[in-house]
């Protein structure tokens, strides 16, 4: 009797730890064939929801997309006739107002900025030094070189003056028509209220307003700089945010373009968006909203032509997006 | 019959001695042998085989795994996979690469108001990340190494809005260097690799030495 | 000649590699006024290489004095101390990476992927253990192996299991061992390390669901000594049928065996051979019927496995990486609502072409076909091989340990009254 109630307890246990063997092996075998990773990250930063801009405040829409057939592009800008200069690798193309291209000629090296001089000839900003180009593709001349960390990101002329940014050595060159350095702009300086420009990333553009002033972007401090042509600050603004009031990320905005001679229009990388702003800082509208462009999008140069349109060049999608009122 | 036994015995045993050393022989030189690098003459670090046949590799180094950051996508599984609690891979400041930004995409939530250290406003779940200011406009963020889990947050932050000098990488003095990588299974970027112990980290930007003139 | 040319072109890639960097990415970095000096980026070191060495020796160093202490020495107590230092070194030192165990999986990728780095360290894992199993039985179970040691520490109540439920579960060992091979020489994944059951308790800050799965693990081998060494381990598969060709083994009794049963249940791994009593137990006619039955039965199982195998090889292969992502990307998520994959997201943000994916895939898939007839073909000849040791039983006079299950943990030689003279 004692006997056999021992070899059933017995096999009691052996079932037992038998089942939790079993069942360890059913648990892993179903895990590793049945189990999918799950698609849920606990830690998840939703860039999406920042991303998307309240469509409802824009008061402009896209009406083209101007392919263009360079592989890579980075300038942008328009004449009198309503011509589209998209510098880029390699090669300046010219598009007519309806998005036609007109003309093409090869450069040697990226044209990183583009501008156009009274006389309607090109400006090209190759990394480090200026070239001047004729529309017919025809090199006139080129000036030295700004130095070796020279990272030419910008060029405006009015008369016989020709800015240049250098986001590499964070300065602002004046120029004469002949390439002669005649002052530098922006160097830090607190007896004078310079700031000094702050650049972390290779976005930095200027523009002339028609007040005769010179208007540059300190990206590492979200703010528009006025300056006079001989390098004395005027007056500043600008607020860092996220929100649609500011300017996003670490350094923006990126580039800018004046509307109207009074509004400007500037675009931002992170968050891609094209905003107005009236001329005193206050936020005027949203132009285009991040849905527009692929996430990362950097650079989105602009220009304003002589329709008032709003040319915003995308070197993504490797098109010309452009905006008229609604 | 014992002795038809014993050689037969002795038949097998030579047999799976052979096939044990033949092997051992044909990994062994494989080891040392093989490999695809182009220079031929000294290492470049080039990246293109783990098994690179220059002087260092005819030693039998050992290998440990390493992350792409220019791979990762940021998933999360880096914090959740991993053996150890928590994880071996962790944020990593890439200092050269920083703008040193006051608006910091990586420390701060998107969404924050004014700017300052308090809680509500890091982006961090576990507040690892310091913020110190060094001087107008520059502000210092390290990482506190022992918090952070790992979690790439600030990583997509910092590479959405900032330099991406943020950048996830296994801490070797934590890492267990299993065998079988728990993360490296299931990450969905397929950005680990088992490379040489002598080269273990991969930050994206800079080369492993970090050069004032190369940032970018 | 040649070393000119080859120093032209590493001039040469330098230069493209300067000219790449110098784009607009080159960028310098805040200019600091207040003498800030910048911090060293955070890189730990990982573990010396030399150490690596180490492990190496310590398991030479191991596998001699245990073998020793096996054959000459016949000491179960020095032995147990042996063990406790294996599972302290390798065990809970080295936190059970790299182990025997897995180093099959490191070999088996080095053979079909050229590519793979096999550490030597993993080399000589995999091979010494064997080696010397070669040679005086599987002495690396009884005392090398940190597996092995900590089943041995609580294995408290062990209860006999009876020769045919220890052969059928005898048999999980080698379809883990096929299907660990397959996914290794796949590049698919290290299974065996995956559901390595230890890992949870080497290392104390694991997760807490290995930690389970490793306690549960020893929970079931306070009854059934060292289950994971007897029904689930792939490199016991090996040292099993190495030892069986084993120069020199543990033998129970010093001399004569004298029949007198007393070691009968000293084994609590089941691994001592009875007697077979009766001269003959099966007449030549009978045996040479079953012979037959069995010559045509392996064949045949062993079809039928392979064809089975190769038609689950989409199944198999649905655990690769490359697969799982064709399959993805041929059923994308419709559901507007719901996020897209993260491996999705990855592909989509690598910019690889759709084509490429799916023929890695194809790739892959078509490498799980051949393994899939392999696989099955192996498994049928498993258990052929099962049913055949059911069927025949042989002579045998003695108390034996058998030499493939036999773990010489030296436990028997206590029980045995017959002493060296
Ligand atoms: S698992 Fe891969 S993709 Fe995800 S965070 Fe880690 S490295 Fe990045
Ligand atoms: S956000 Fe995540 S990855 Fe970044 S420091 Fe914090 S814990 Fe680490
Ligand atoms: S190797 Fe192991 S410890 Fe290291 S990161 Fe991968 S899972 Fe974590
Ligand atoms: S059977 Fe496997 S787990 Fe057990 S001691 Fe031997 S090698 Fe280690």
């Amino acid at each position: 009797m004692v006997n056999i109630d021992v070899i059933m307890k017995q096999k009691i246990i052996i079932l037992a730890a038998l089942t939790v063997l079993l069942v360890l092996i059913i648990f892993a075998v179903k895990d590793f064939f049945f189990s999918k990773p799950g698609n849920s990250n606990p830690y998840e930063f939703e860039l999406d929801k920042v991303r998307t801009g309240d469509t409802s405040m824009a008061v402009w829409a896209e009406t083209h997309q101007f392919k263009t057939t360079l592989e890579e592009i980075h300038g942008i800008t328009t004449d009198a006739s309503g011509t589209i200069y998209i510098s880029g690798k390699d090669a300046v193309e010219m598009l007519d107002a309806e998005g036609k291209e007109t003309g093409k000629f090869p450069v040697e090296g990226t044209a990183f900025c583009i501008a156009l001089n009274q006389e309607g000839n090109l400006l090209l900003g190759m990394l480090d030094h200026i070239e001047i180009w004729n529309n017919a593709g025809k090199q006139l001349s080129r000036w030295n070189s700004c130095g070796s960390d020279a990272v030419i990101t910008s060029i405006a002329t009015r008369g016989n003056n020709v800015f240049v940014a250098d986001a590499g050595q964070k300065v602002v060159y004046r120029y004469d028509k002949k390439g002669n350095l005649l002052n530098k702009i922006g160097l830090k300086d607190p007896a004078t209220g310079v700031p000094g420009f702050i650049i972390p990333s290779a976005y930095f553009d200027l523009g002339i307003s028609n007040d005769g002033n010179l208007w540059v972007v300190n990206p590492g401090r979200h703010s528009f700089e006025k300056y006079t042509f001989d390098g004395k600050i005027l007056t500043s603004w600008g607020k860092a945010s996220m929100a649609m009031e500011g300017f996003c990320g670490c350094c923006n905005p990126s580039n800018f373009a004046m509307l109207n001679d009074s509004l400007f229009v500037t675009s931002e990388k992170a968050i891609e968006r094209v905003k107005i702003y009236n001329a005193d800082g206050s936020f005027n509208s949203i132009v285009a909203t991040p849905d527009l462009f692929e996430p990362g999008t950097k650079g989105l140069d602009l220009a304003v032509d002589k329709q008032n349109r709003i040319l915003v060049l995308d070197p993504v999608k490797l098109m010309v997006h452009v905006f008229e009122p609604k | 019959m014992q002795n038809r036994r014993d050689f037969l015995n002795l038949l097998c045993r030579g047999t799976i001695l052979t096939g044990l050393a033949a092997t051992t022989g044909v990994l062994a030189y494989r080891s040392v042998k093989s490999g695809n690098c182009e220079l031929g003459s000294s290492c470049s670090n080039c990246g293109k085989s783990d098994n690179c046949s220059l002087t260092e590799a005819v030693l039998y180094r050992s290998t440990v795994w390493q992350l792409d950051p220019a791979k990762c996508i940021q998933c999360g599984r880096c914090a959740t996979n991993c053996v150890m609690t928590p994880s071996a891979v962790k944020a990593t400041h890439v200092f050269a690469m920083c703008g040193y930004c006051d608006l910091c995409g990586g420390y701060l939530k998107p969404d924050t108001k004014n700017i300052s250290t308090a809680a509500e406003n890091q982006l961090c779940p576990t507040s690892a990340i310091k913020r110190k200011f060094v001087e107008d406009p520059f502000y210092q963020y390290t990482i506190d190494e022992p918090l952070c889990i790992g979690c790439a947050k600030c990583v997509k932050g910092c590479s959405a809005f900032g330099n991406g000098s943020l950048q996830l990488q296994v801490h070797h003095d934590r890492c267990k260097n299993c065998n079988q990588c728990a993360i490296a299974r299931d990450c969905p970027a397929d950005a680990y690799s088992r490379v040489p112990a002598s080269k273990p980290y991969l930050l994206q930007g800079i080369e492993s030495k970090p050069d004032d003139k190369q940032i970018g | 000649m040649k070393k000119i040319f080859a120093l032209v072109f590493l001039v040469f890639l330098f230069a493209v590699q300067f000219m790449n960097a110098y784009g607009i990415q080159r960028f310098p970095k805040p200019e600091f006024e207040s003498g800030y000096v910048q911090p060293e980026t955070l890189m730990p070191n990982p573990r010396a290489e030399v150490l690596a060495i180490m492990d190496i020796v310590v398991l030479i160093f191991c596998l001699s004095v245990v073998s020793w202490l096996v054959i000459k020495k016949r000491s179960r107590n020095k032995v147990f101390w042996m063990s406790l230092f294996a599972l302290a070194y390798f065990g809970f030192y080295r936190e059970g990476c790299i182990c025997s165990i897995g180093s099959i999986q490191n070999v088996t990728l080095a053979l079909f992927d050229t590519s793979y780095f096999i550490p030597l360290s993993a080399i000589i894992f995999f091979v010494a253990p064997l080696v010397y199993t070669l040679f005086f039985g599987r002495t690396f179970c009884a005392a090398v192996c940190p597996f092995g040691a900590i089943q041995d520490l609580v294995a408290f109540k062990p209860q006999k299991l009876g020769a045919r439920l220890n052969a059928m579960l005898g048999v999980i060992p080698y379809v883990y061992l096929g299907l660990a091979v397959l996914y290794a020489a796949t590049g698919t994944d290290f299974i065996i390390c995956r559901y390595d059951p230890f890992v949870g308790i080497w290392r104390v800050n694991a997760s807490f669901g290995m930690f389970v799965f490793g306690g549960l693990l020893l929970v079931s081998g306070i009854f059934i000594a060292r289950p994971y060494c007897r029904f689930l381990c792939p490199y016991g598969v090996l040292l099993n049928w190495t030892s069986r060709f084993s120069r020199k083994h543990i033998t129970i009794t010093p001399a004569e065996c004298i029949q007198c049963r007393l070691c009968k249940n000293s084994c609590p791994y089941d691994a001592i051979d009875m007697p077979v009593t009766g001269k003959n137990p099966d007449d030549k006619r009978t045996m040479g019927r079953k012979l037959i039955f069995i010559t045509f039965l392996i064949p045949v199982l062993m079809l039928v496995g392979g064809w089975t195998g190769s038609r689950l090889h989409e199944q198999l292969a649905g655990v690769n990486g490359k697969v799982k992502l064709a399959k993805q990307i041929l059923n994308p998520v419709s559901d507007k609502n719901q996020a897209e994959t993260f491996e999705m997201e990855a592909f989509k943000s690598a910019g690889k072409q759709q084509s490429q994916a799916f023929a890695e895939a194809a790739d892959v898939l078509h490498d799980f076909y051949i393994g899939g007839w392999i696989l099955g073909g192996f498994i049928g000849l498993v258990f052929g091989g099962l049913i055949a040791g059911l069927l025949i039983t042989k002579h045998h006079t003695d108390y034996t340990p058998n030499k493939g299950t036999c773990l010489s943990c030296v436990r028997c030689v206590d029980y045995c009254p017959v002493k060296v003279t």
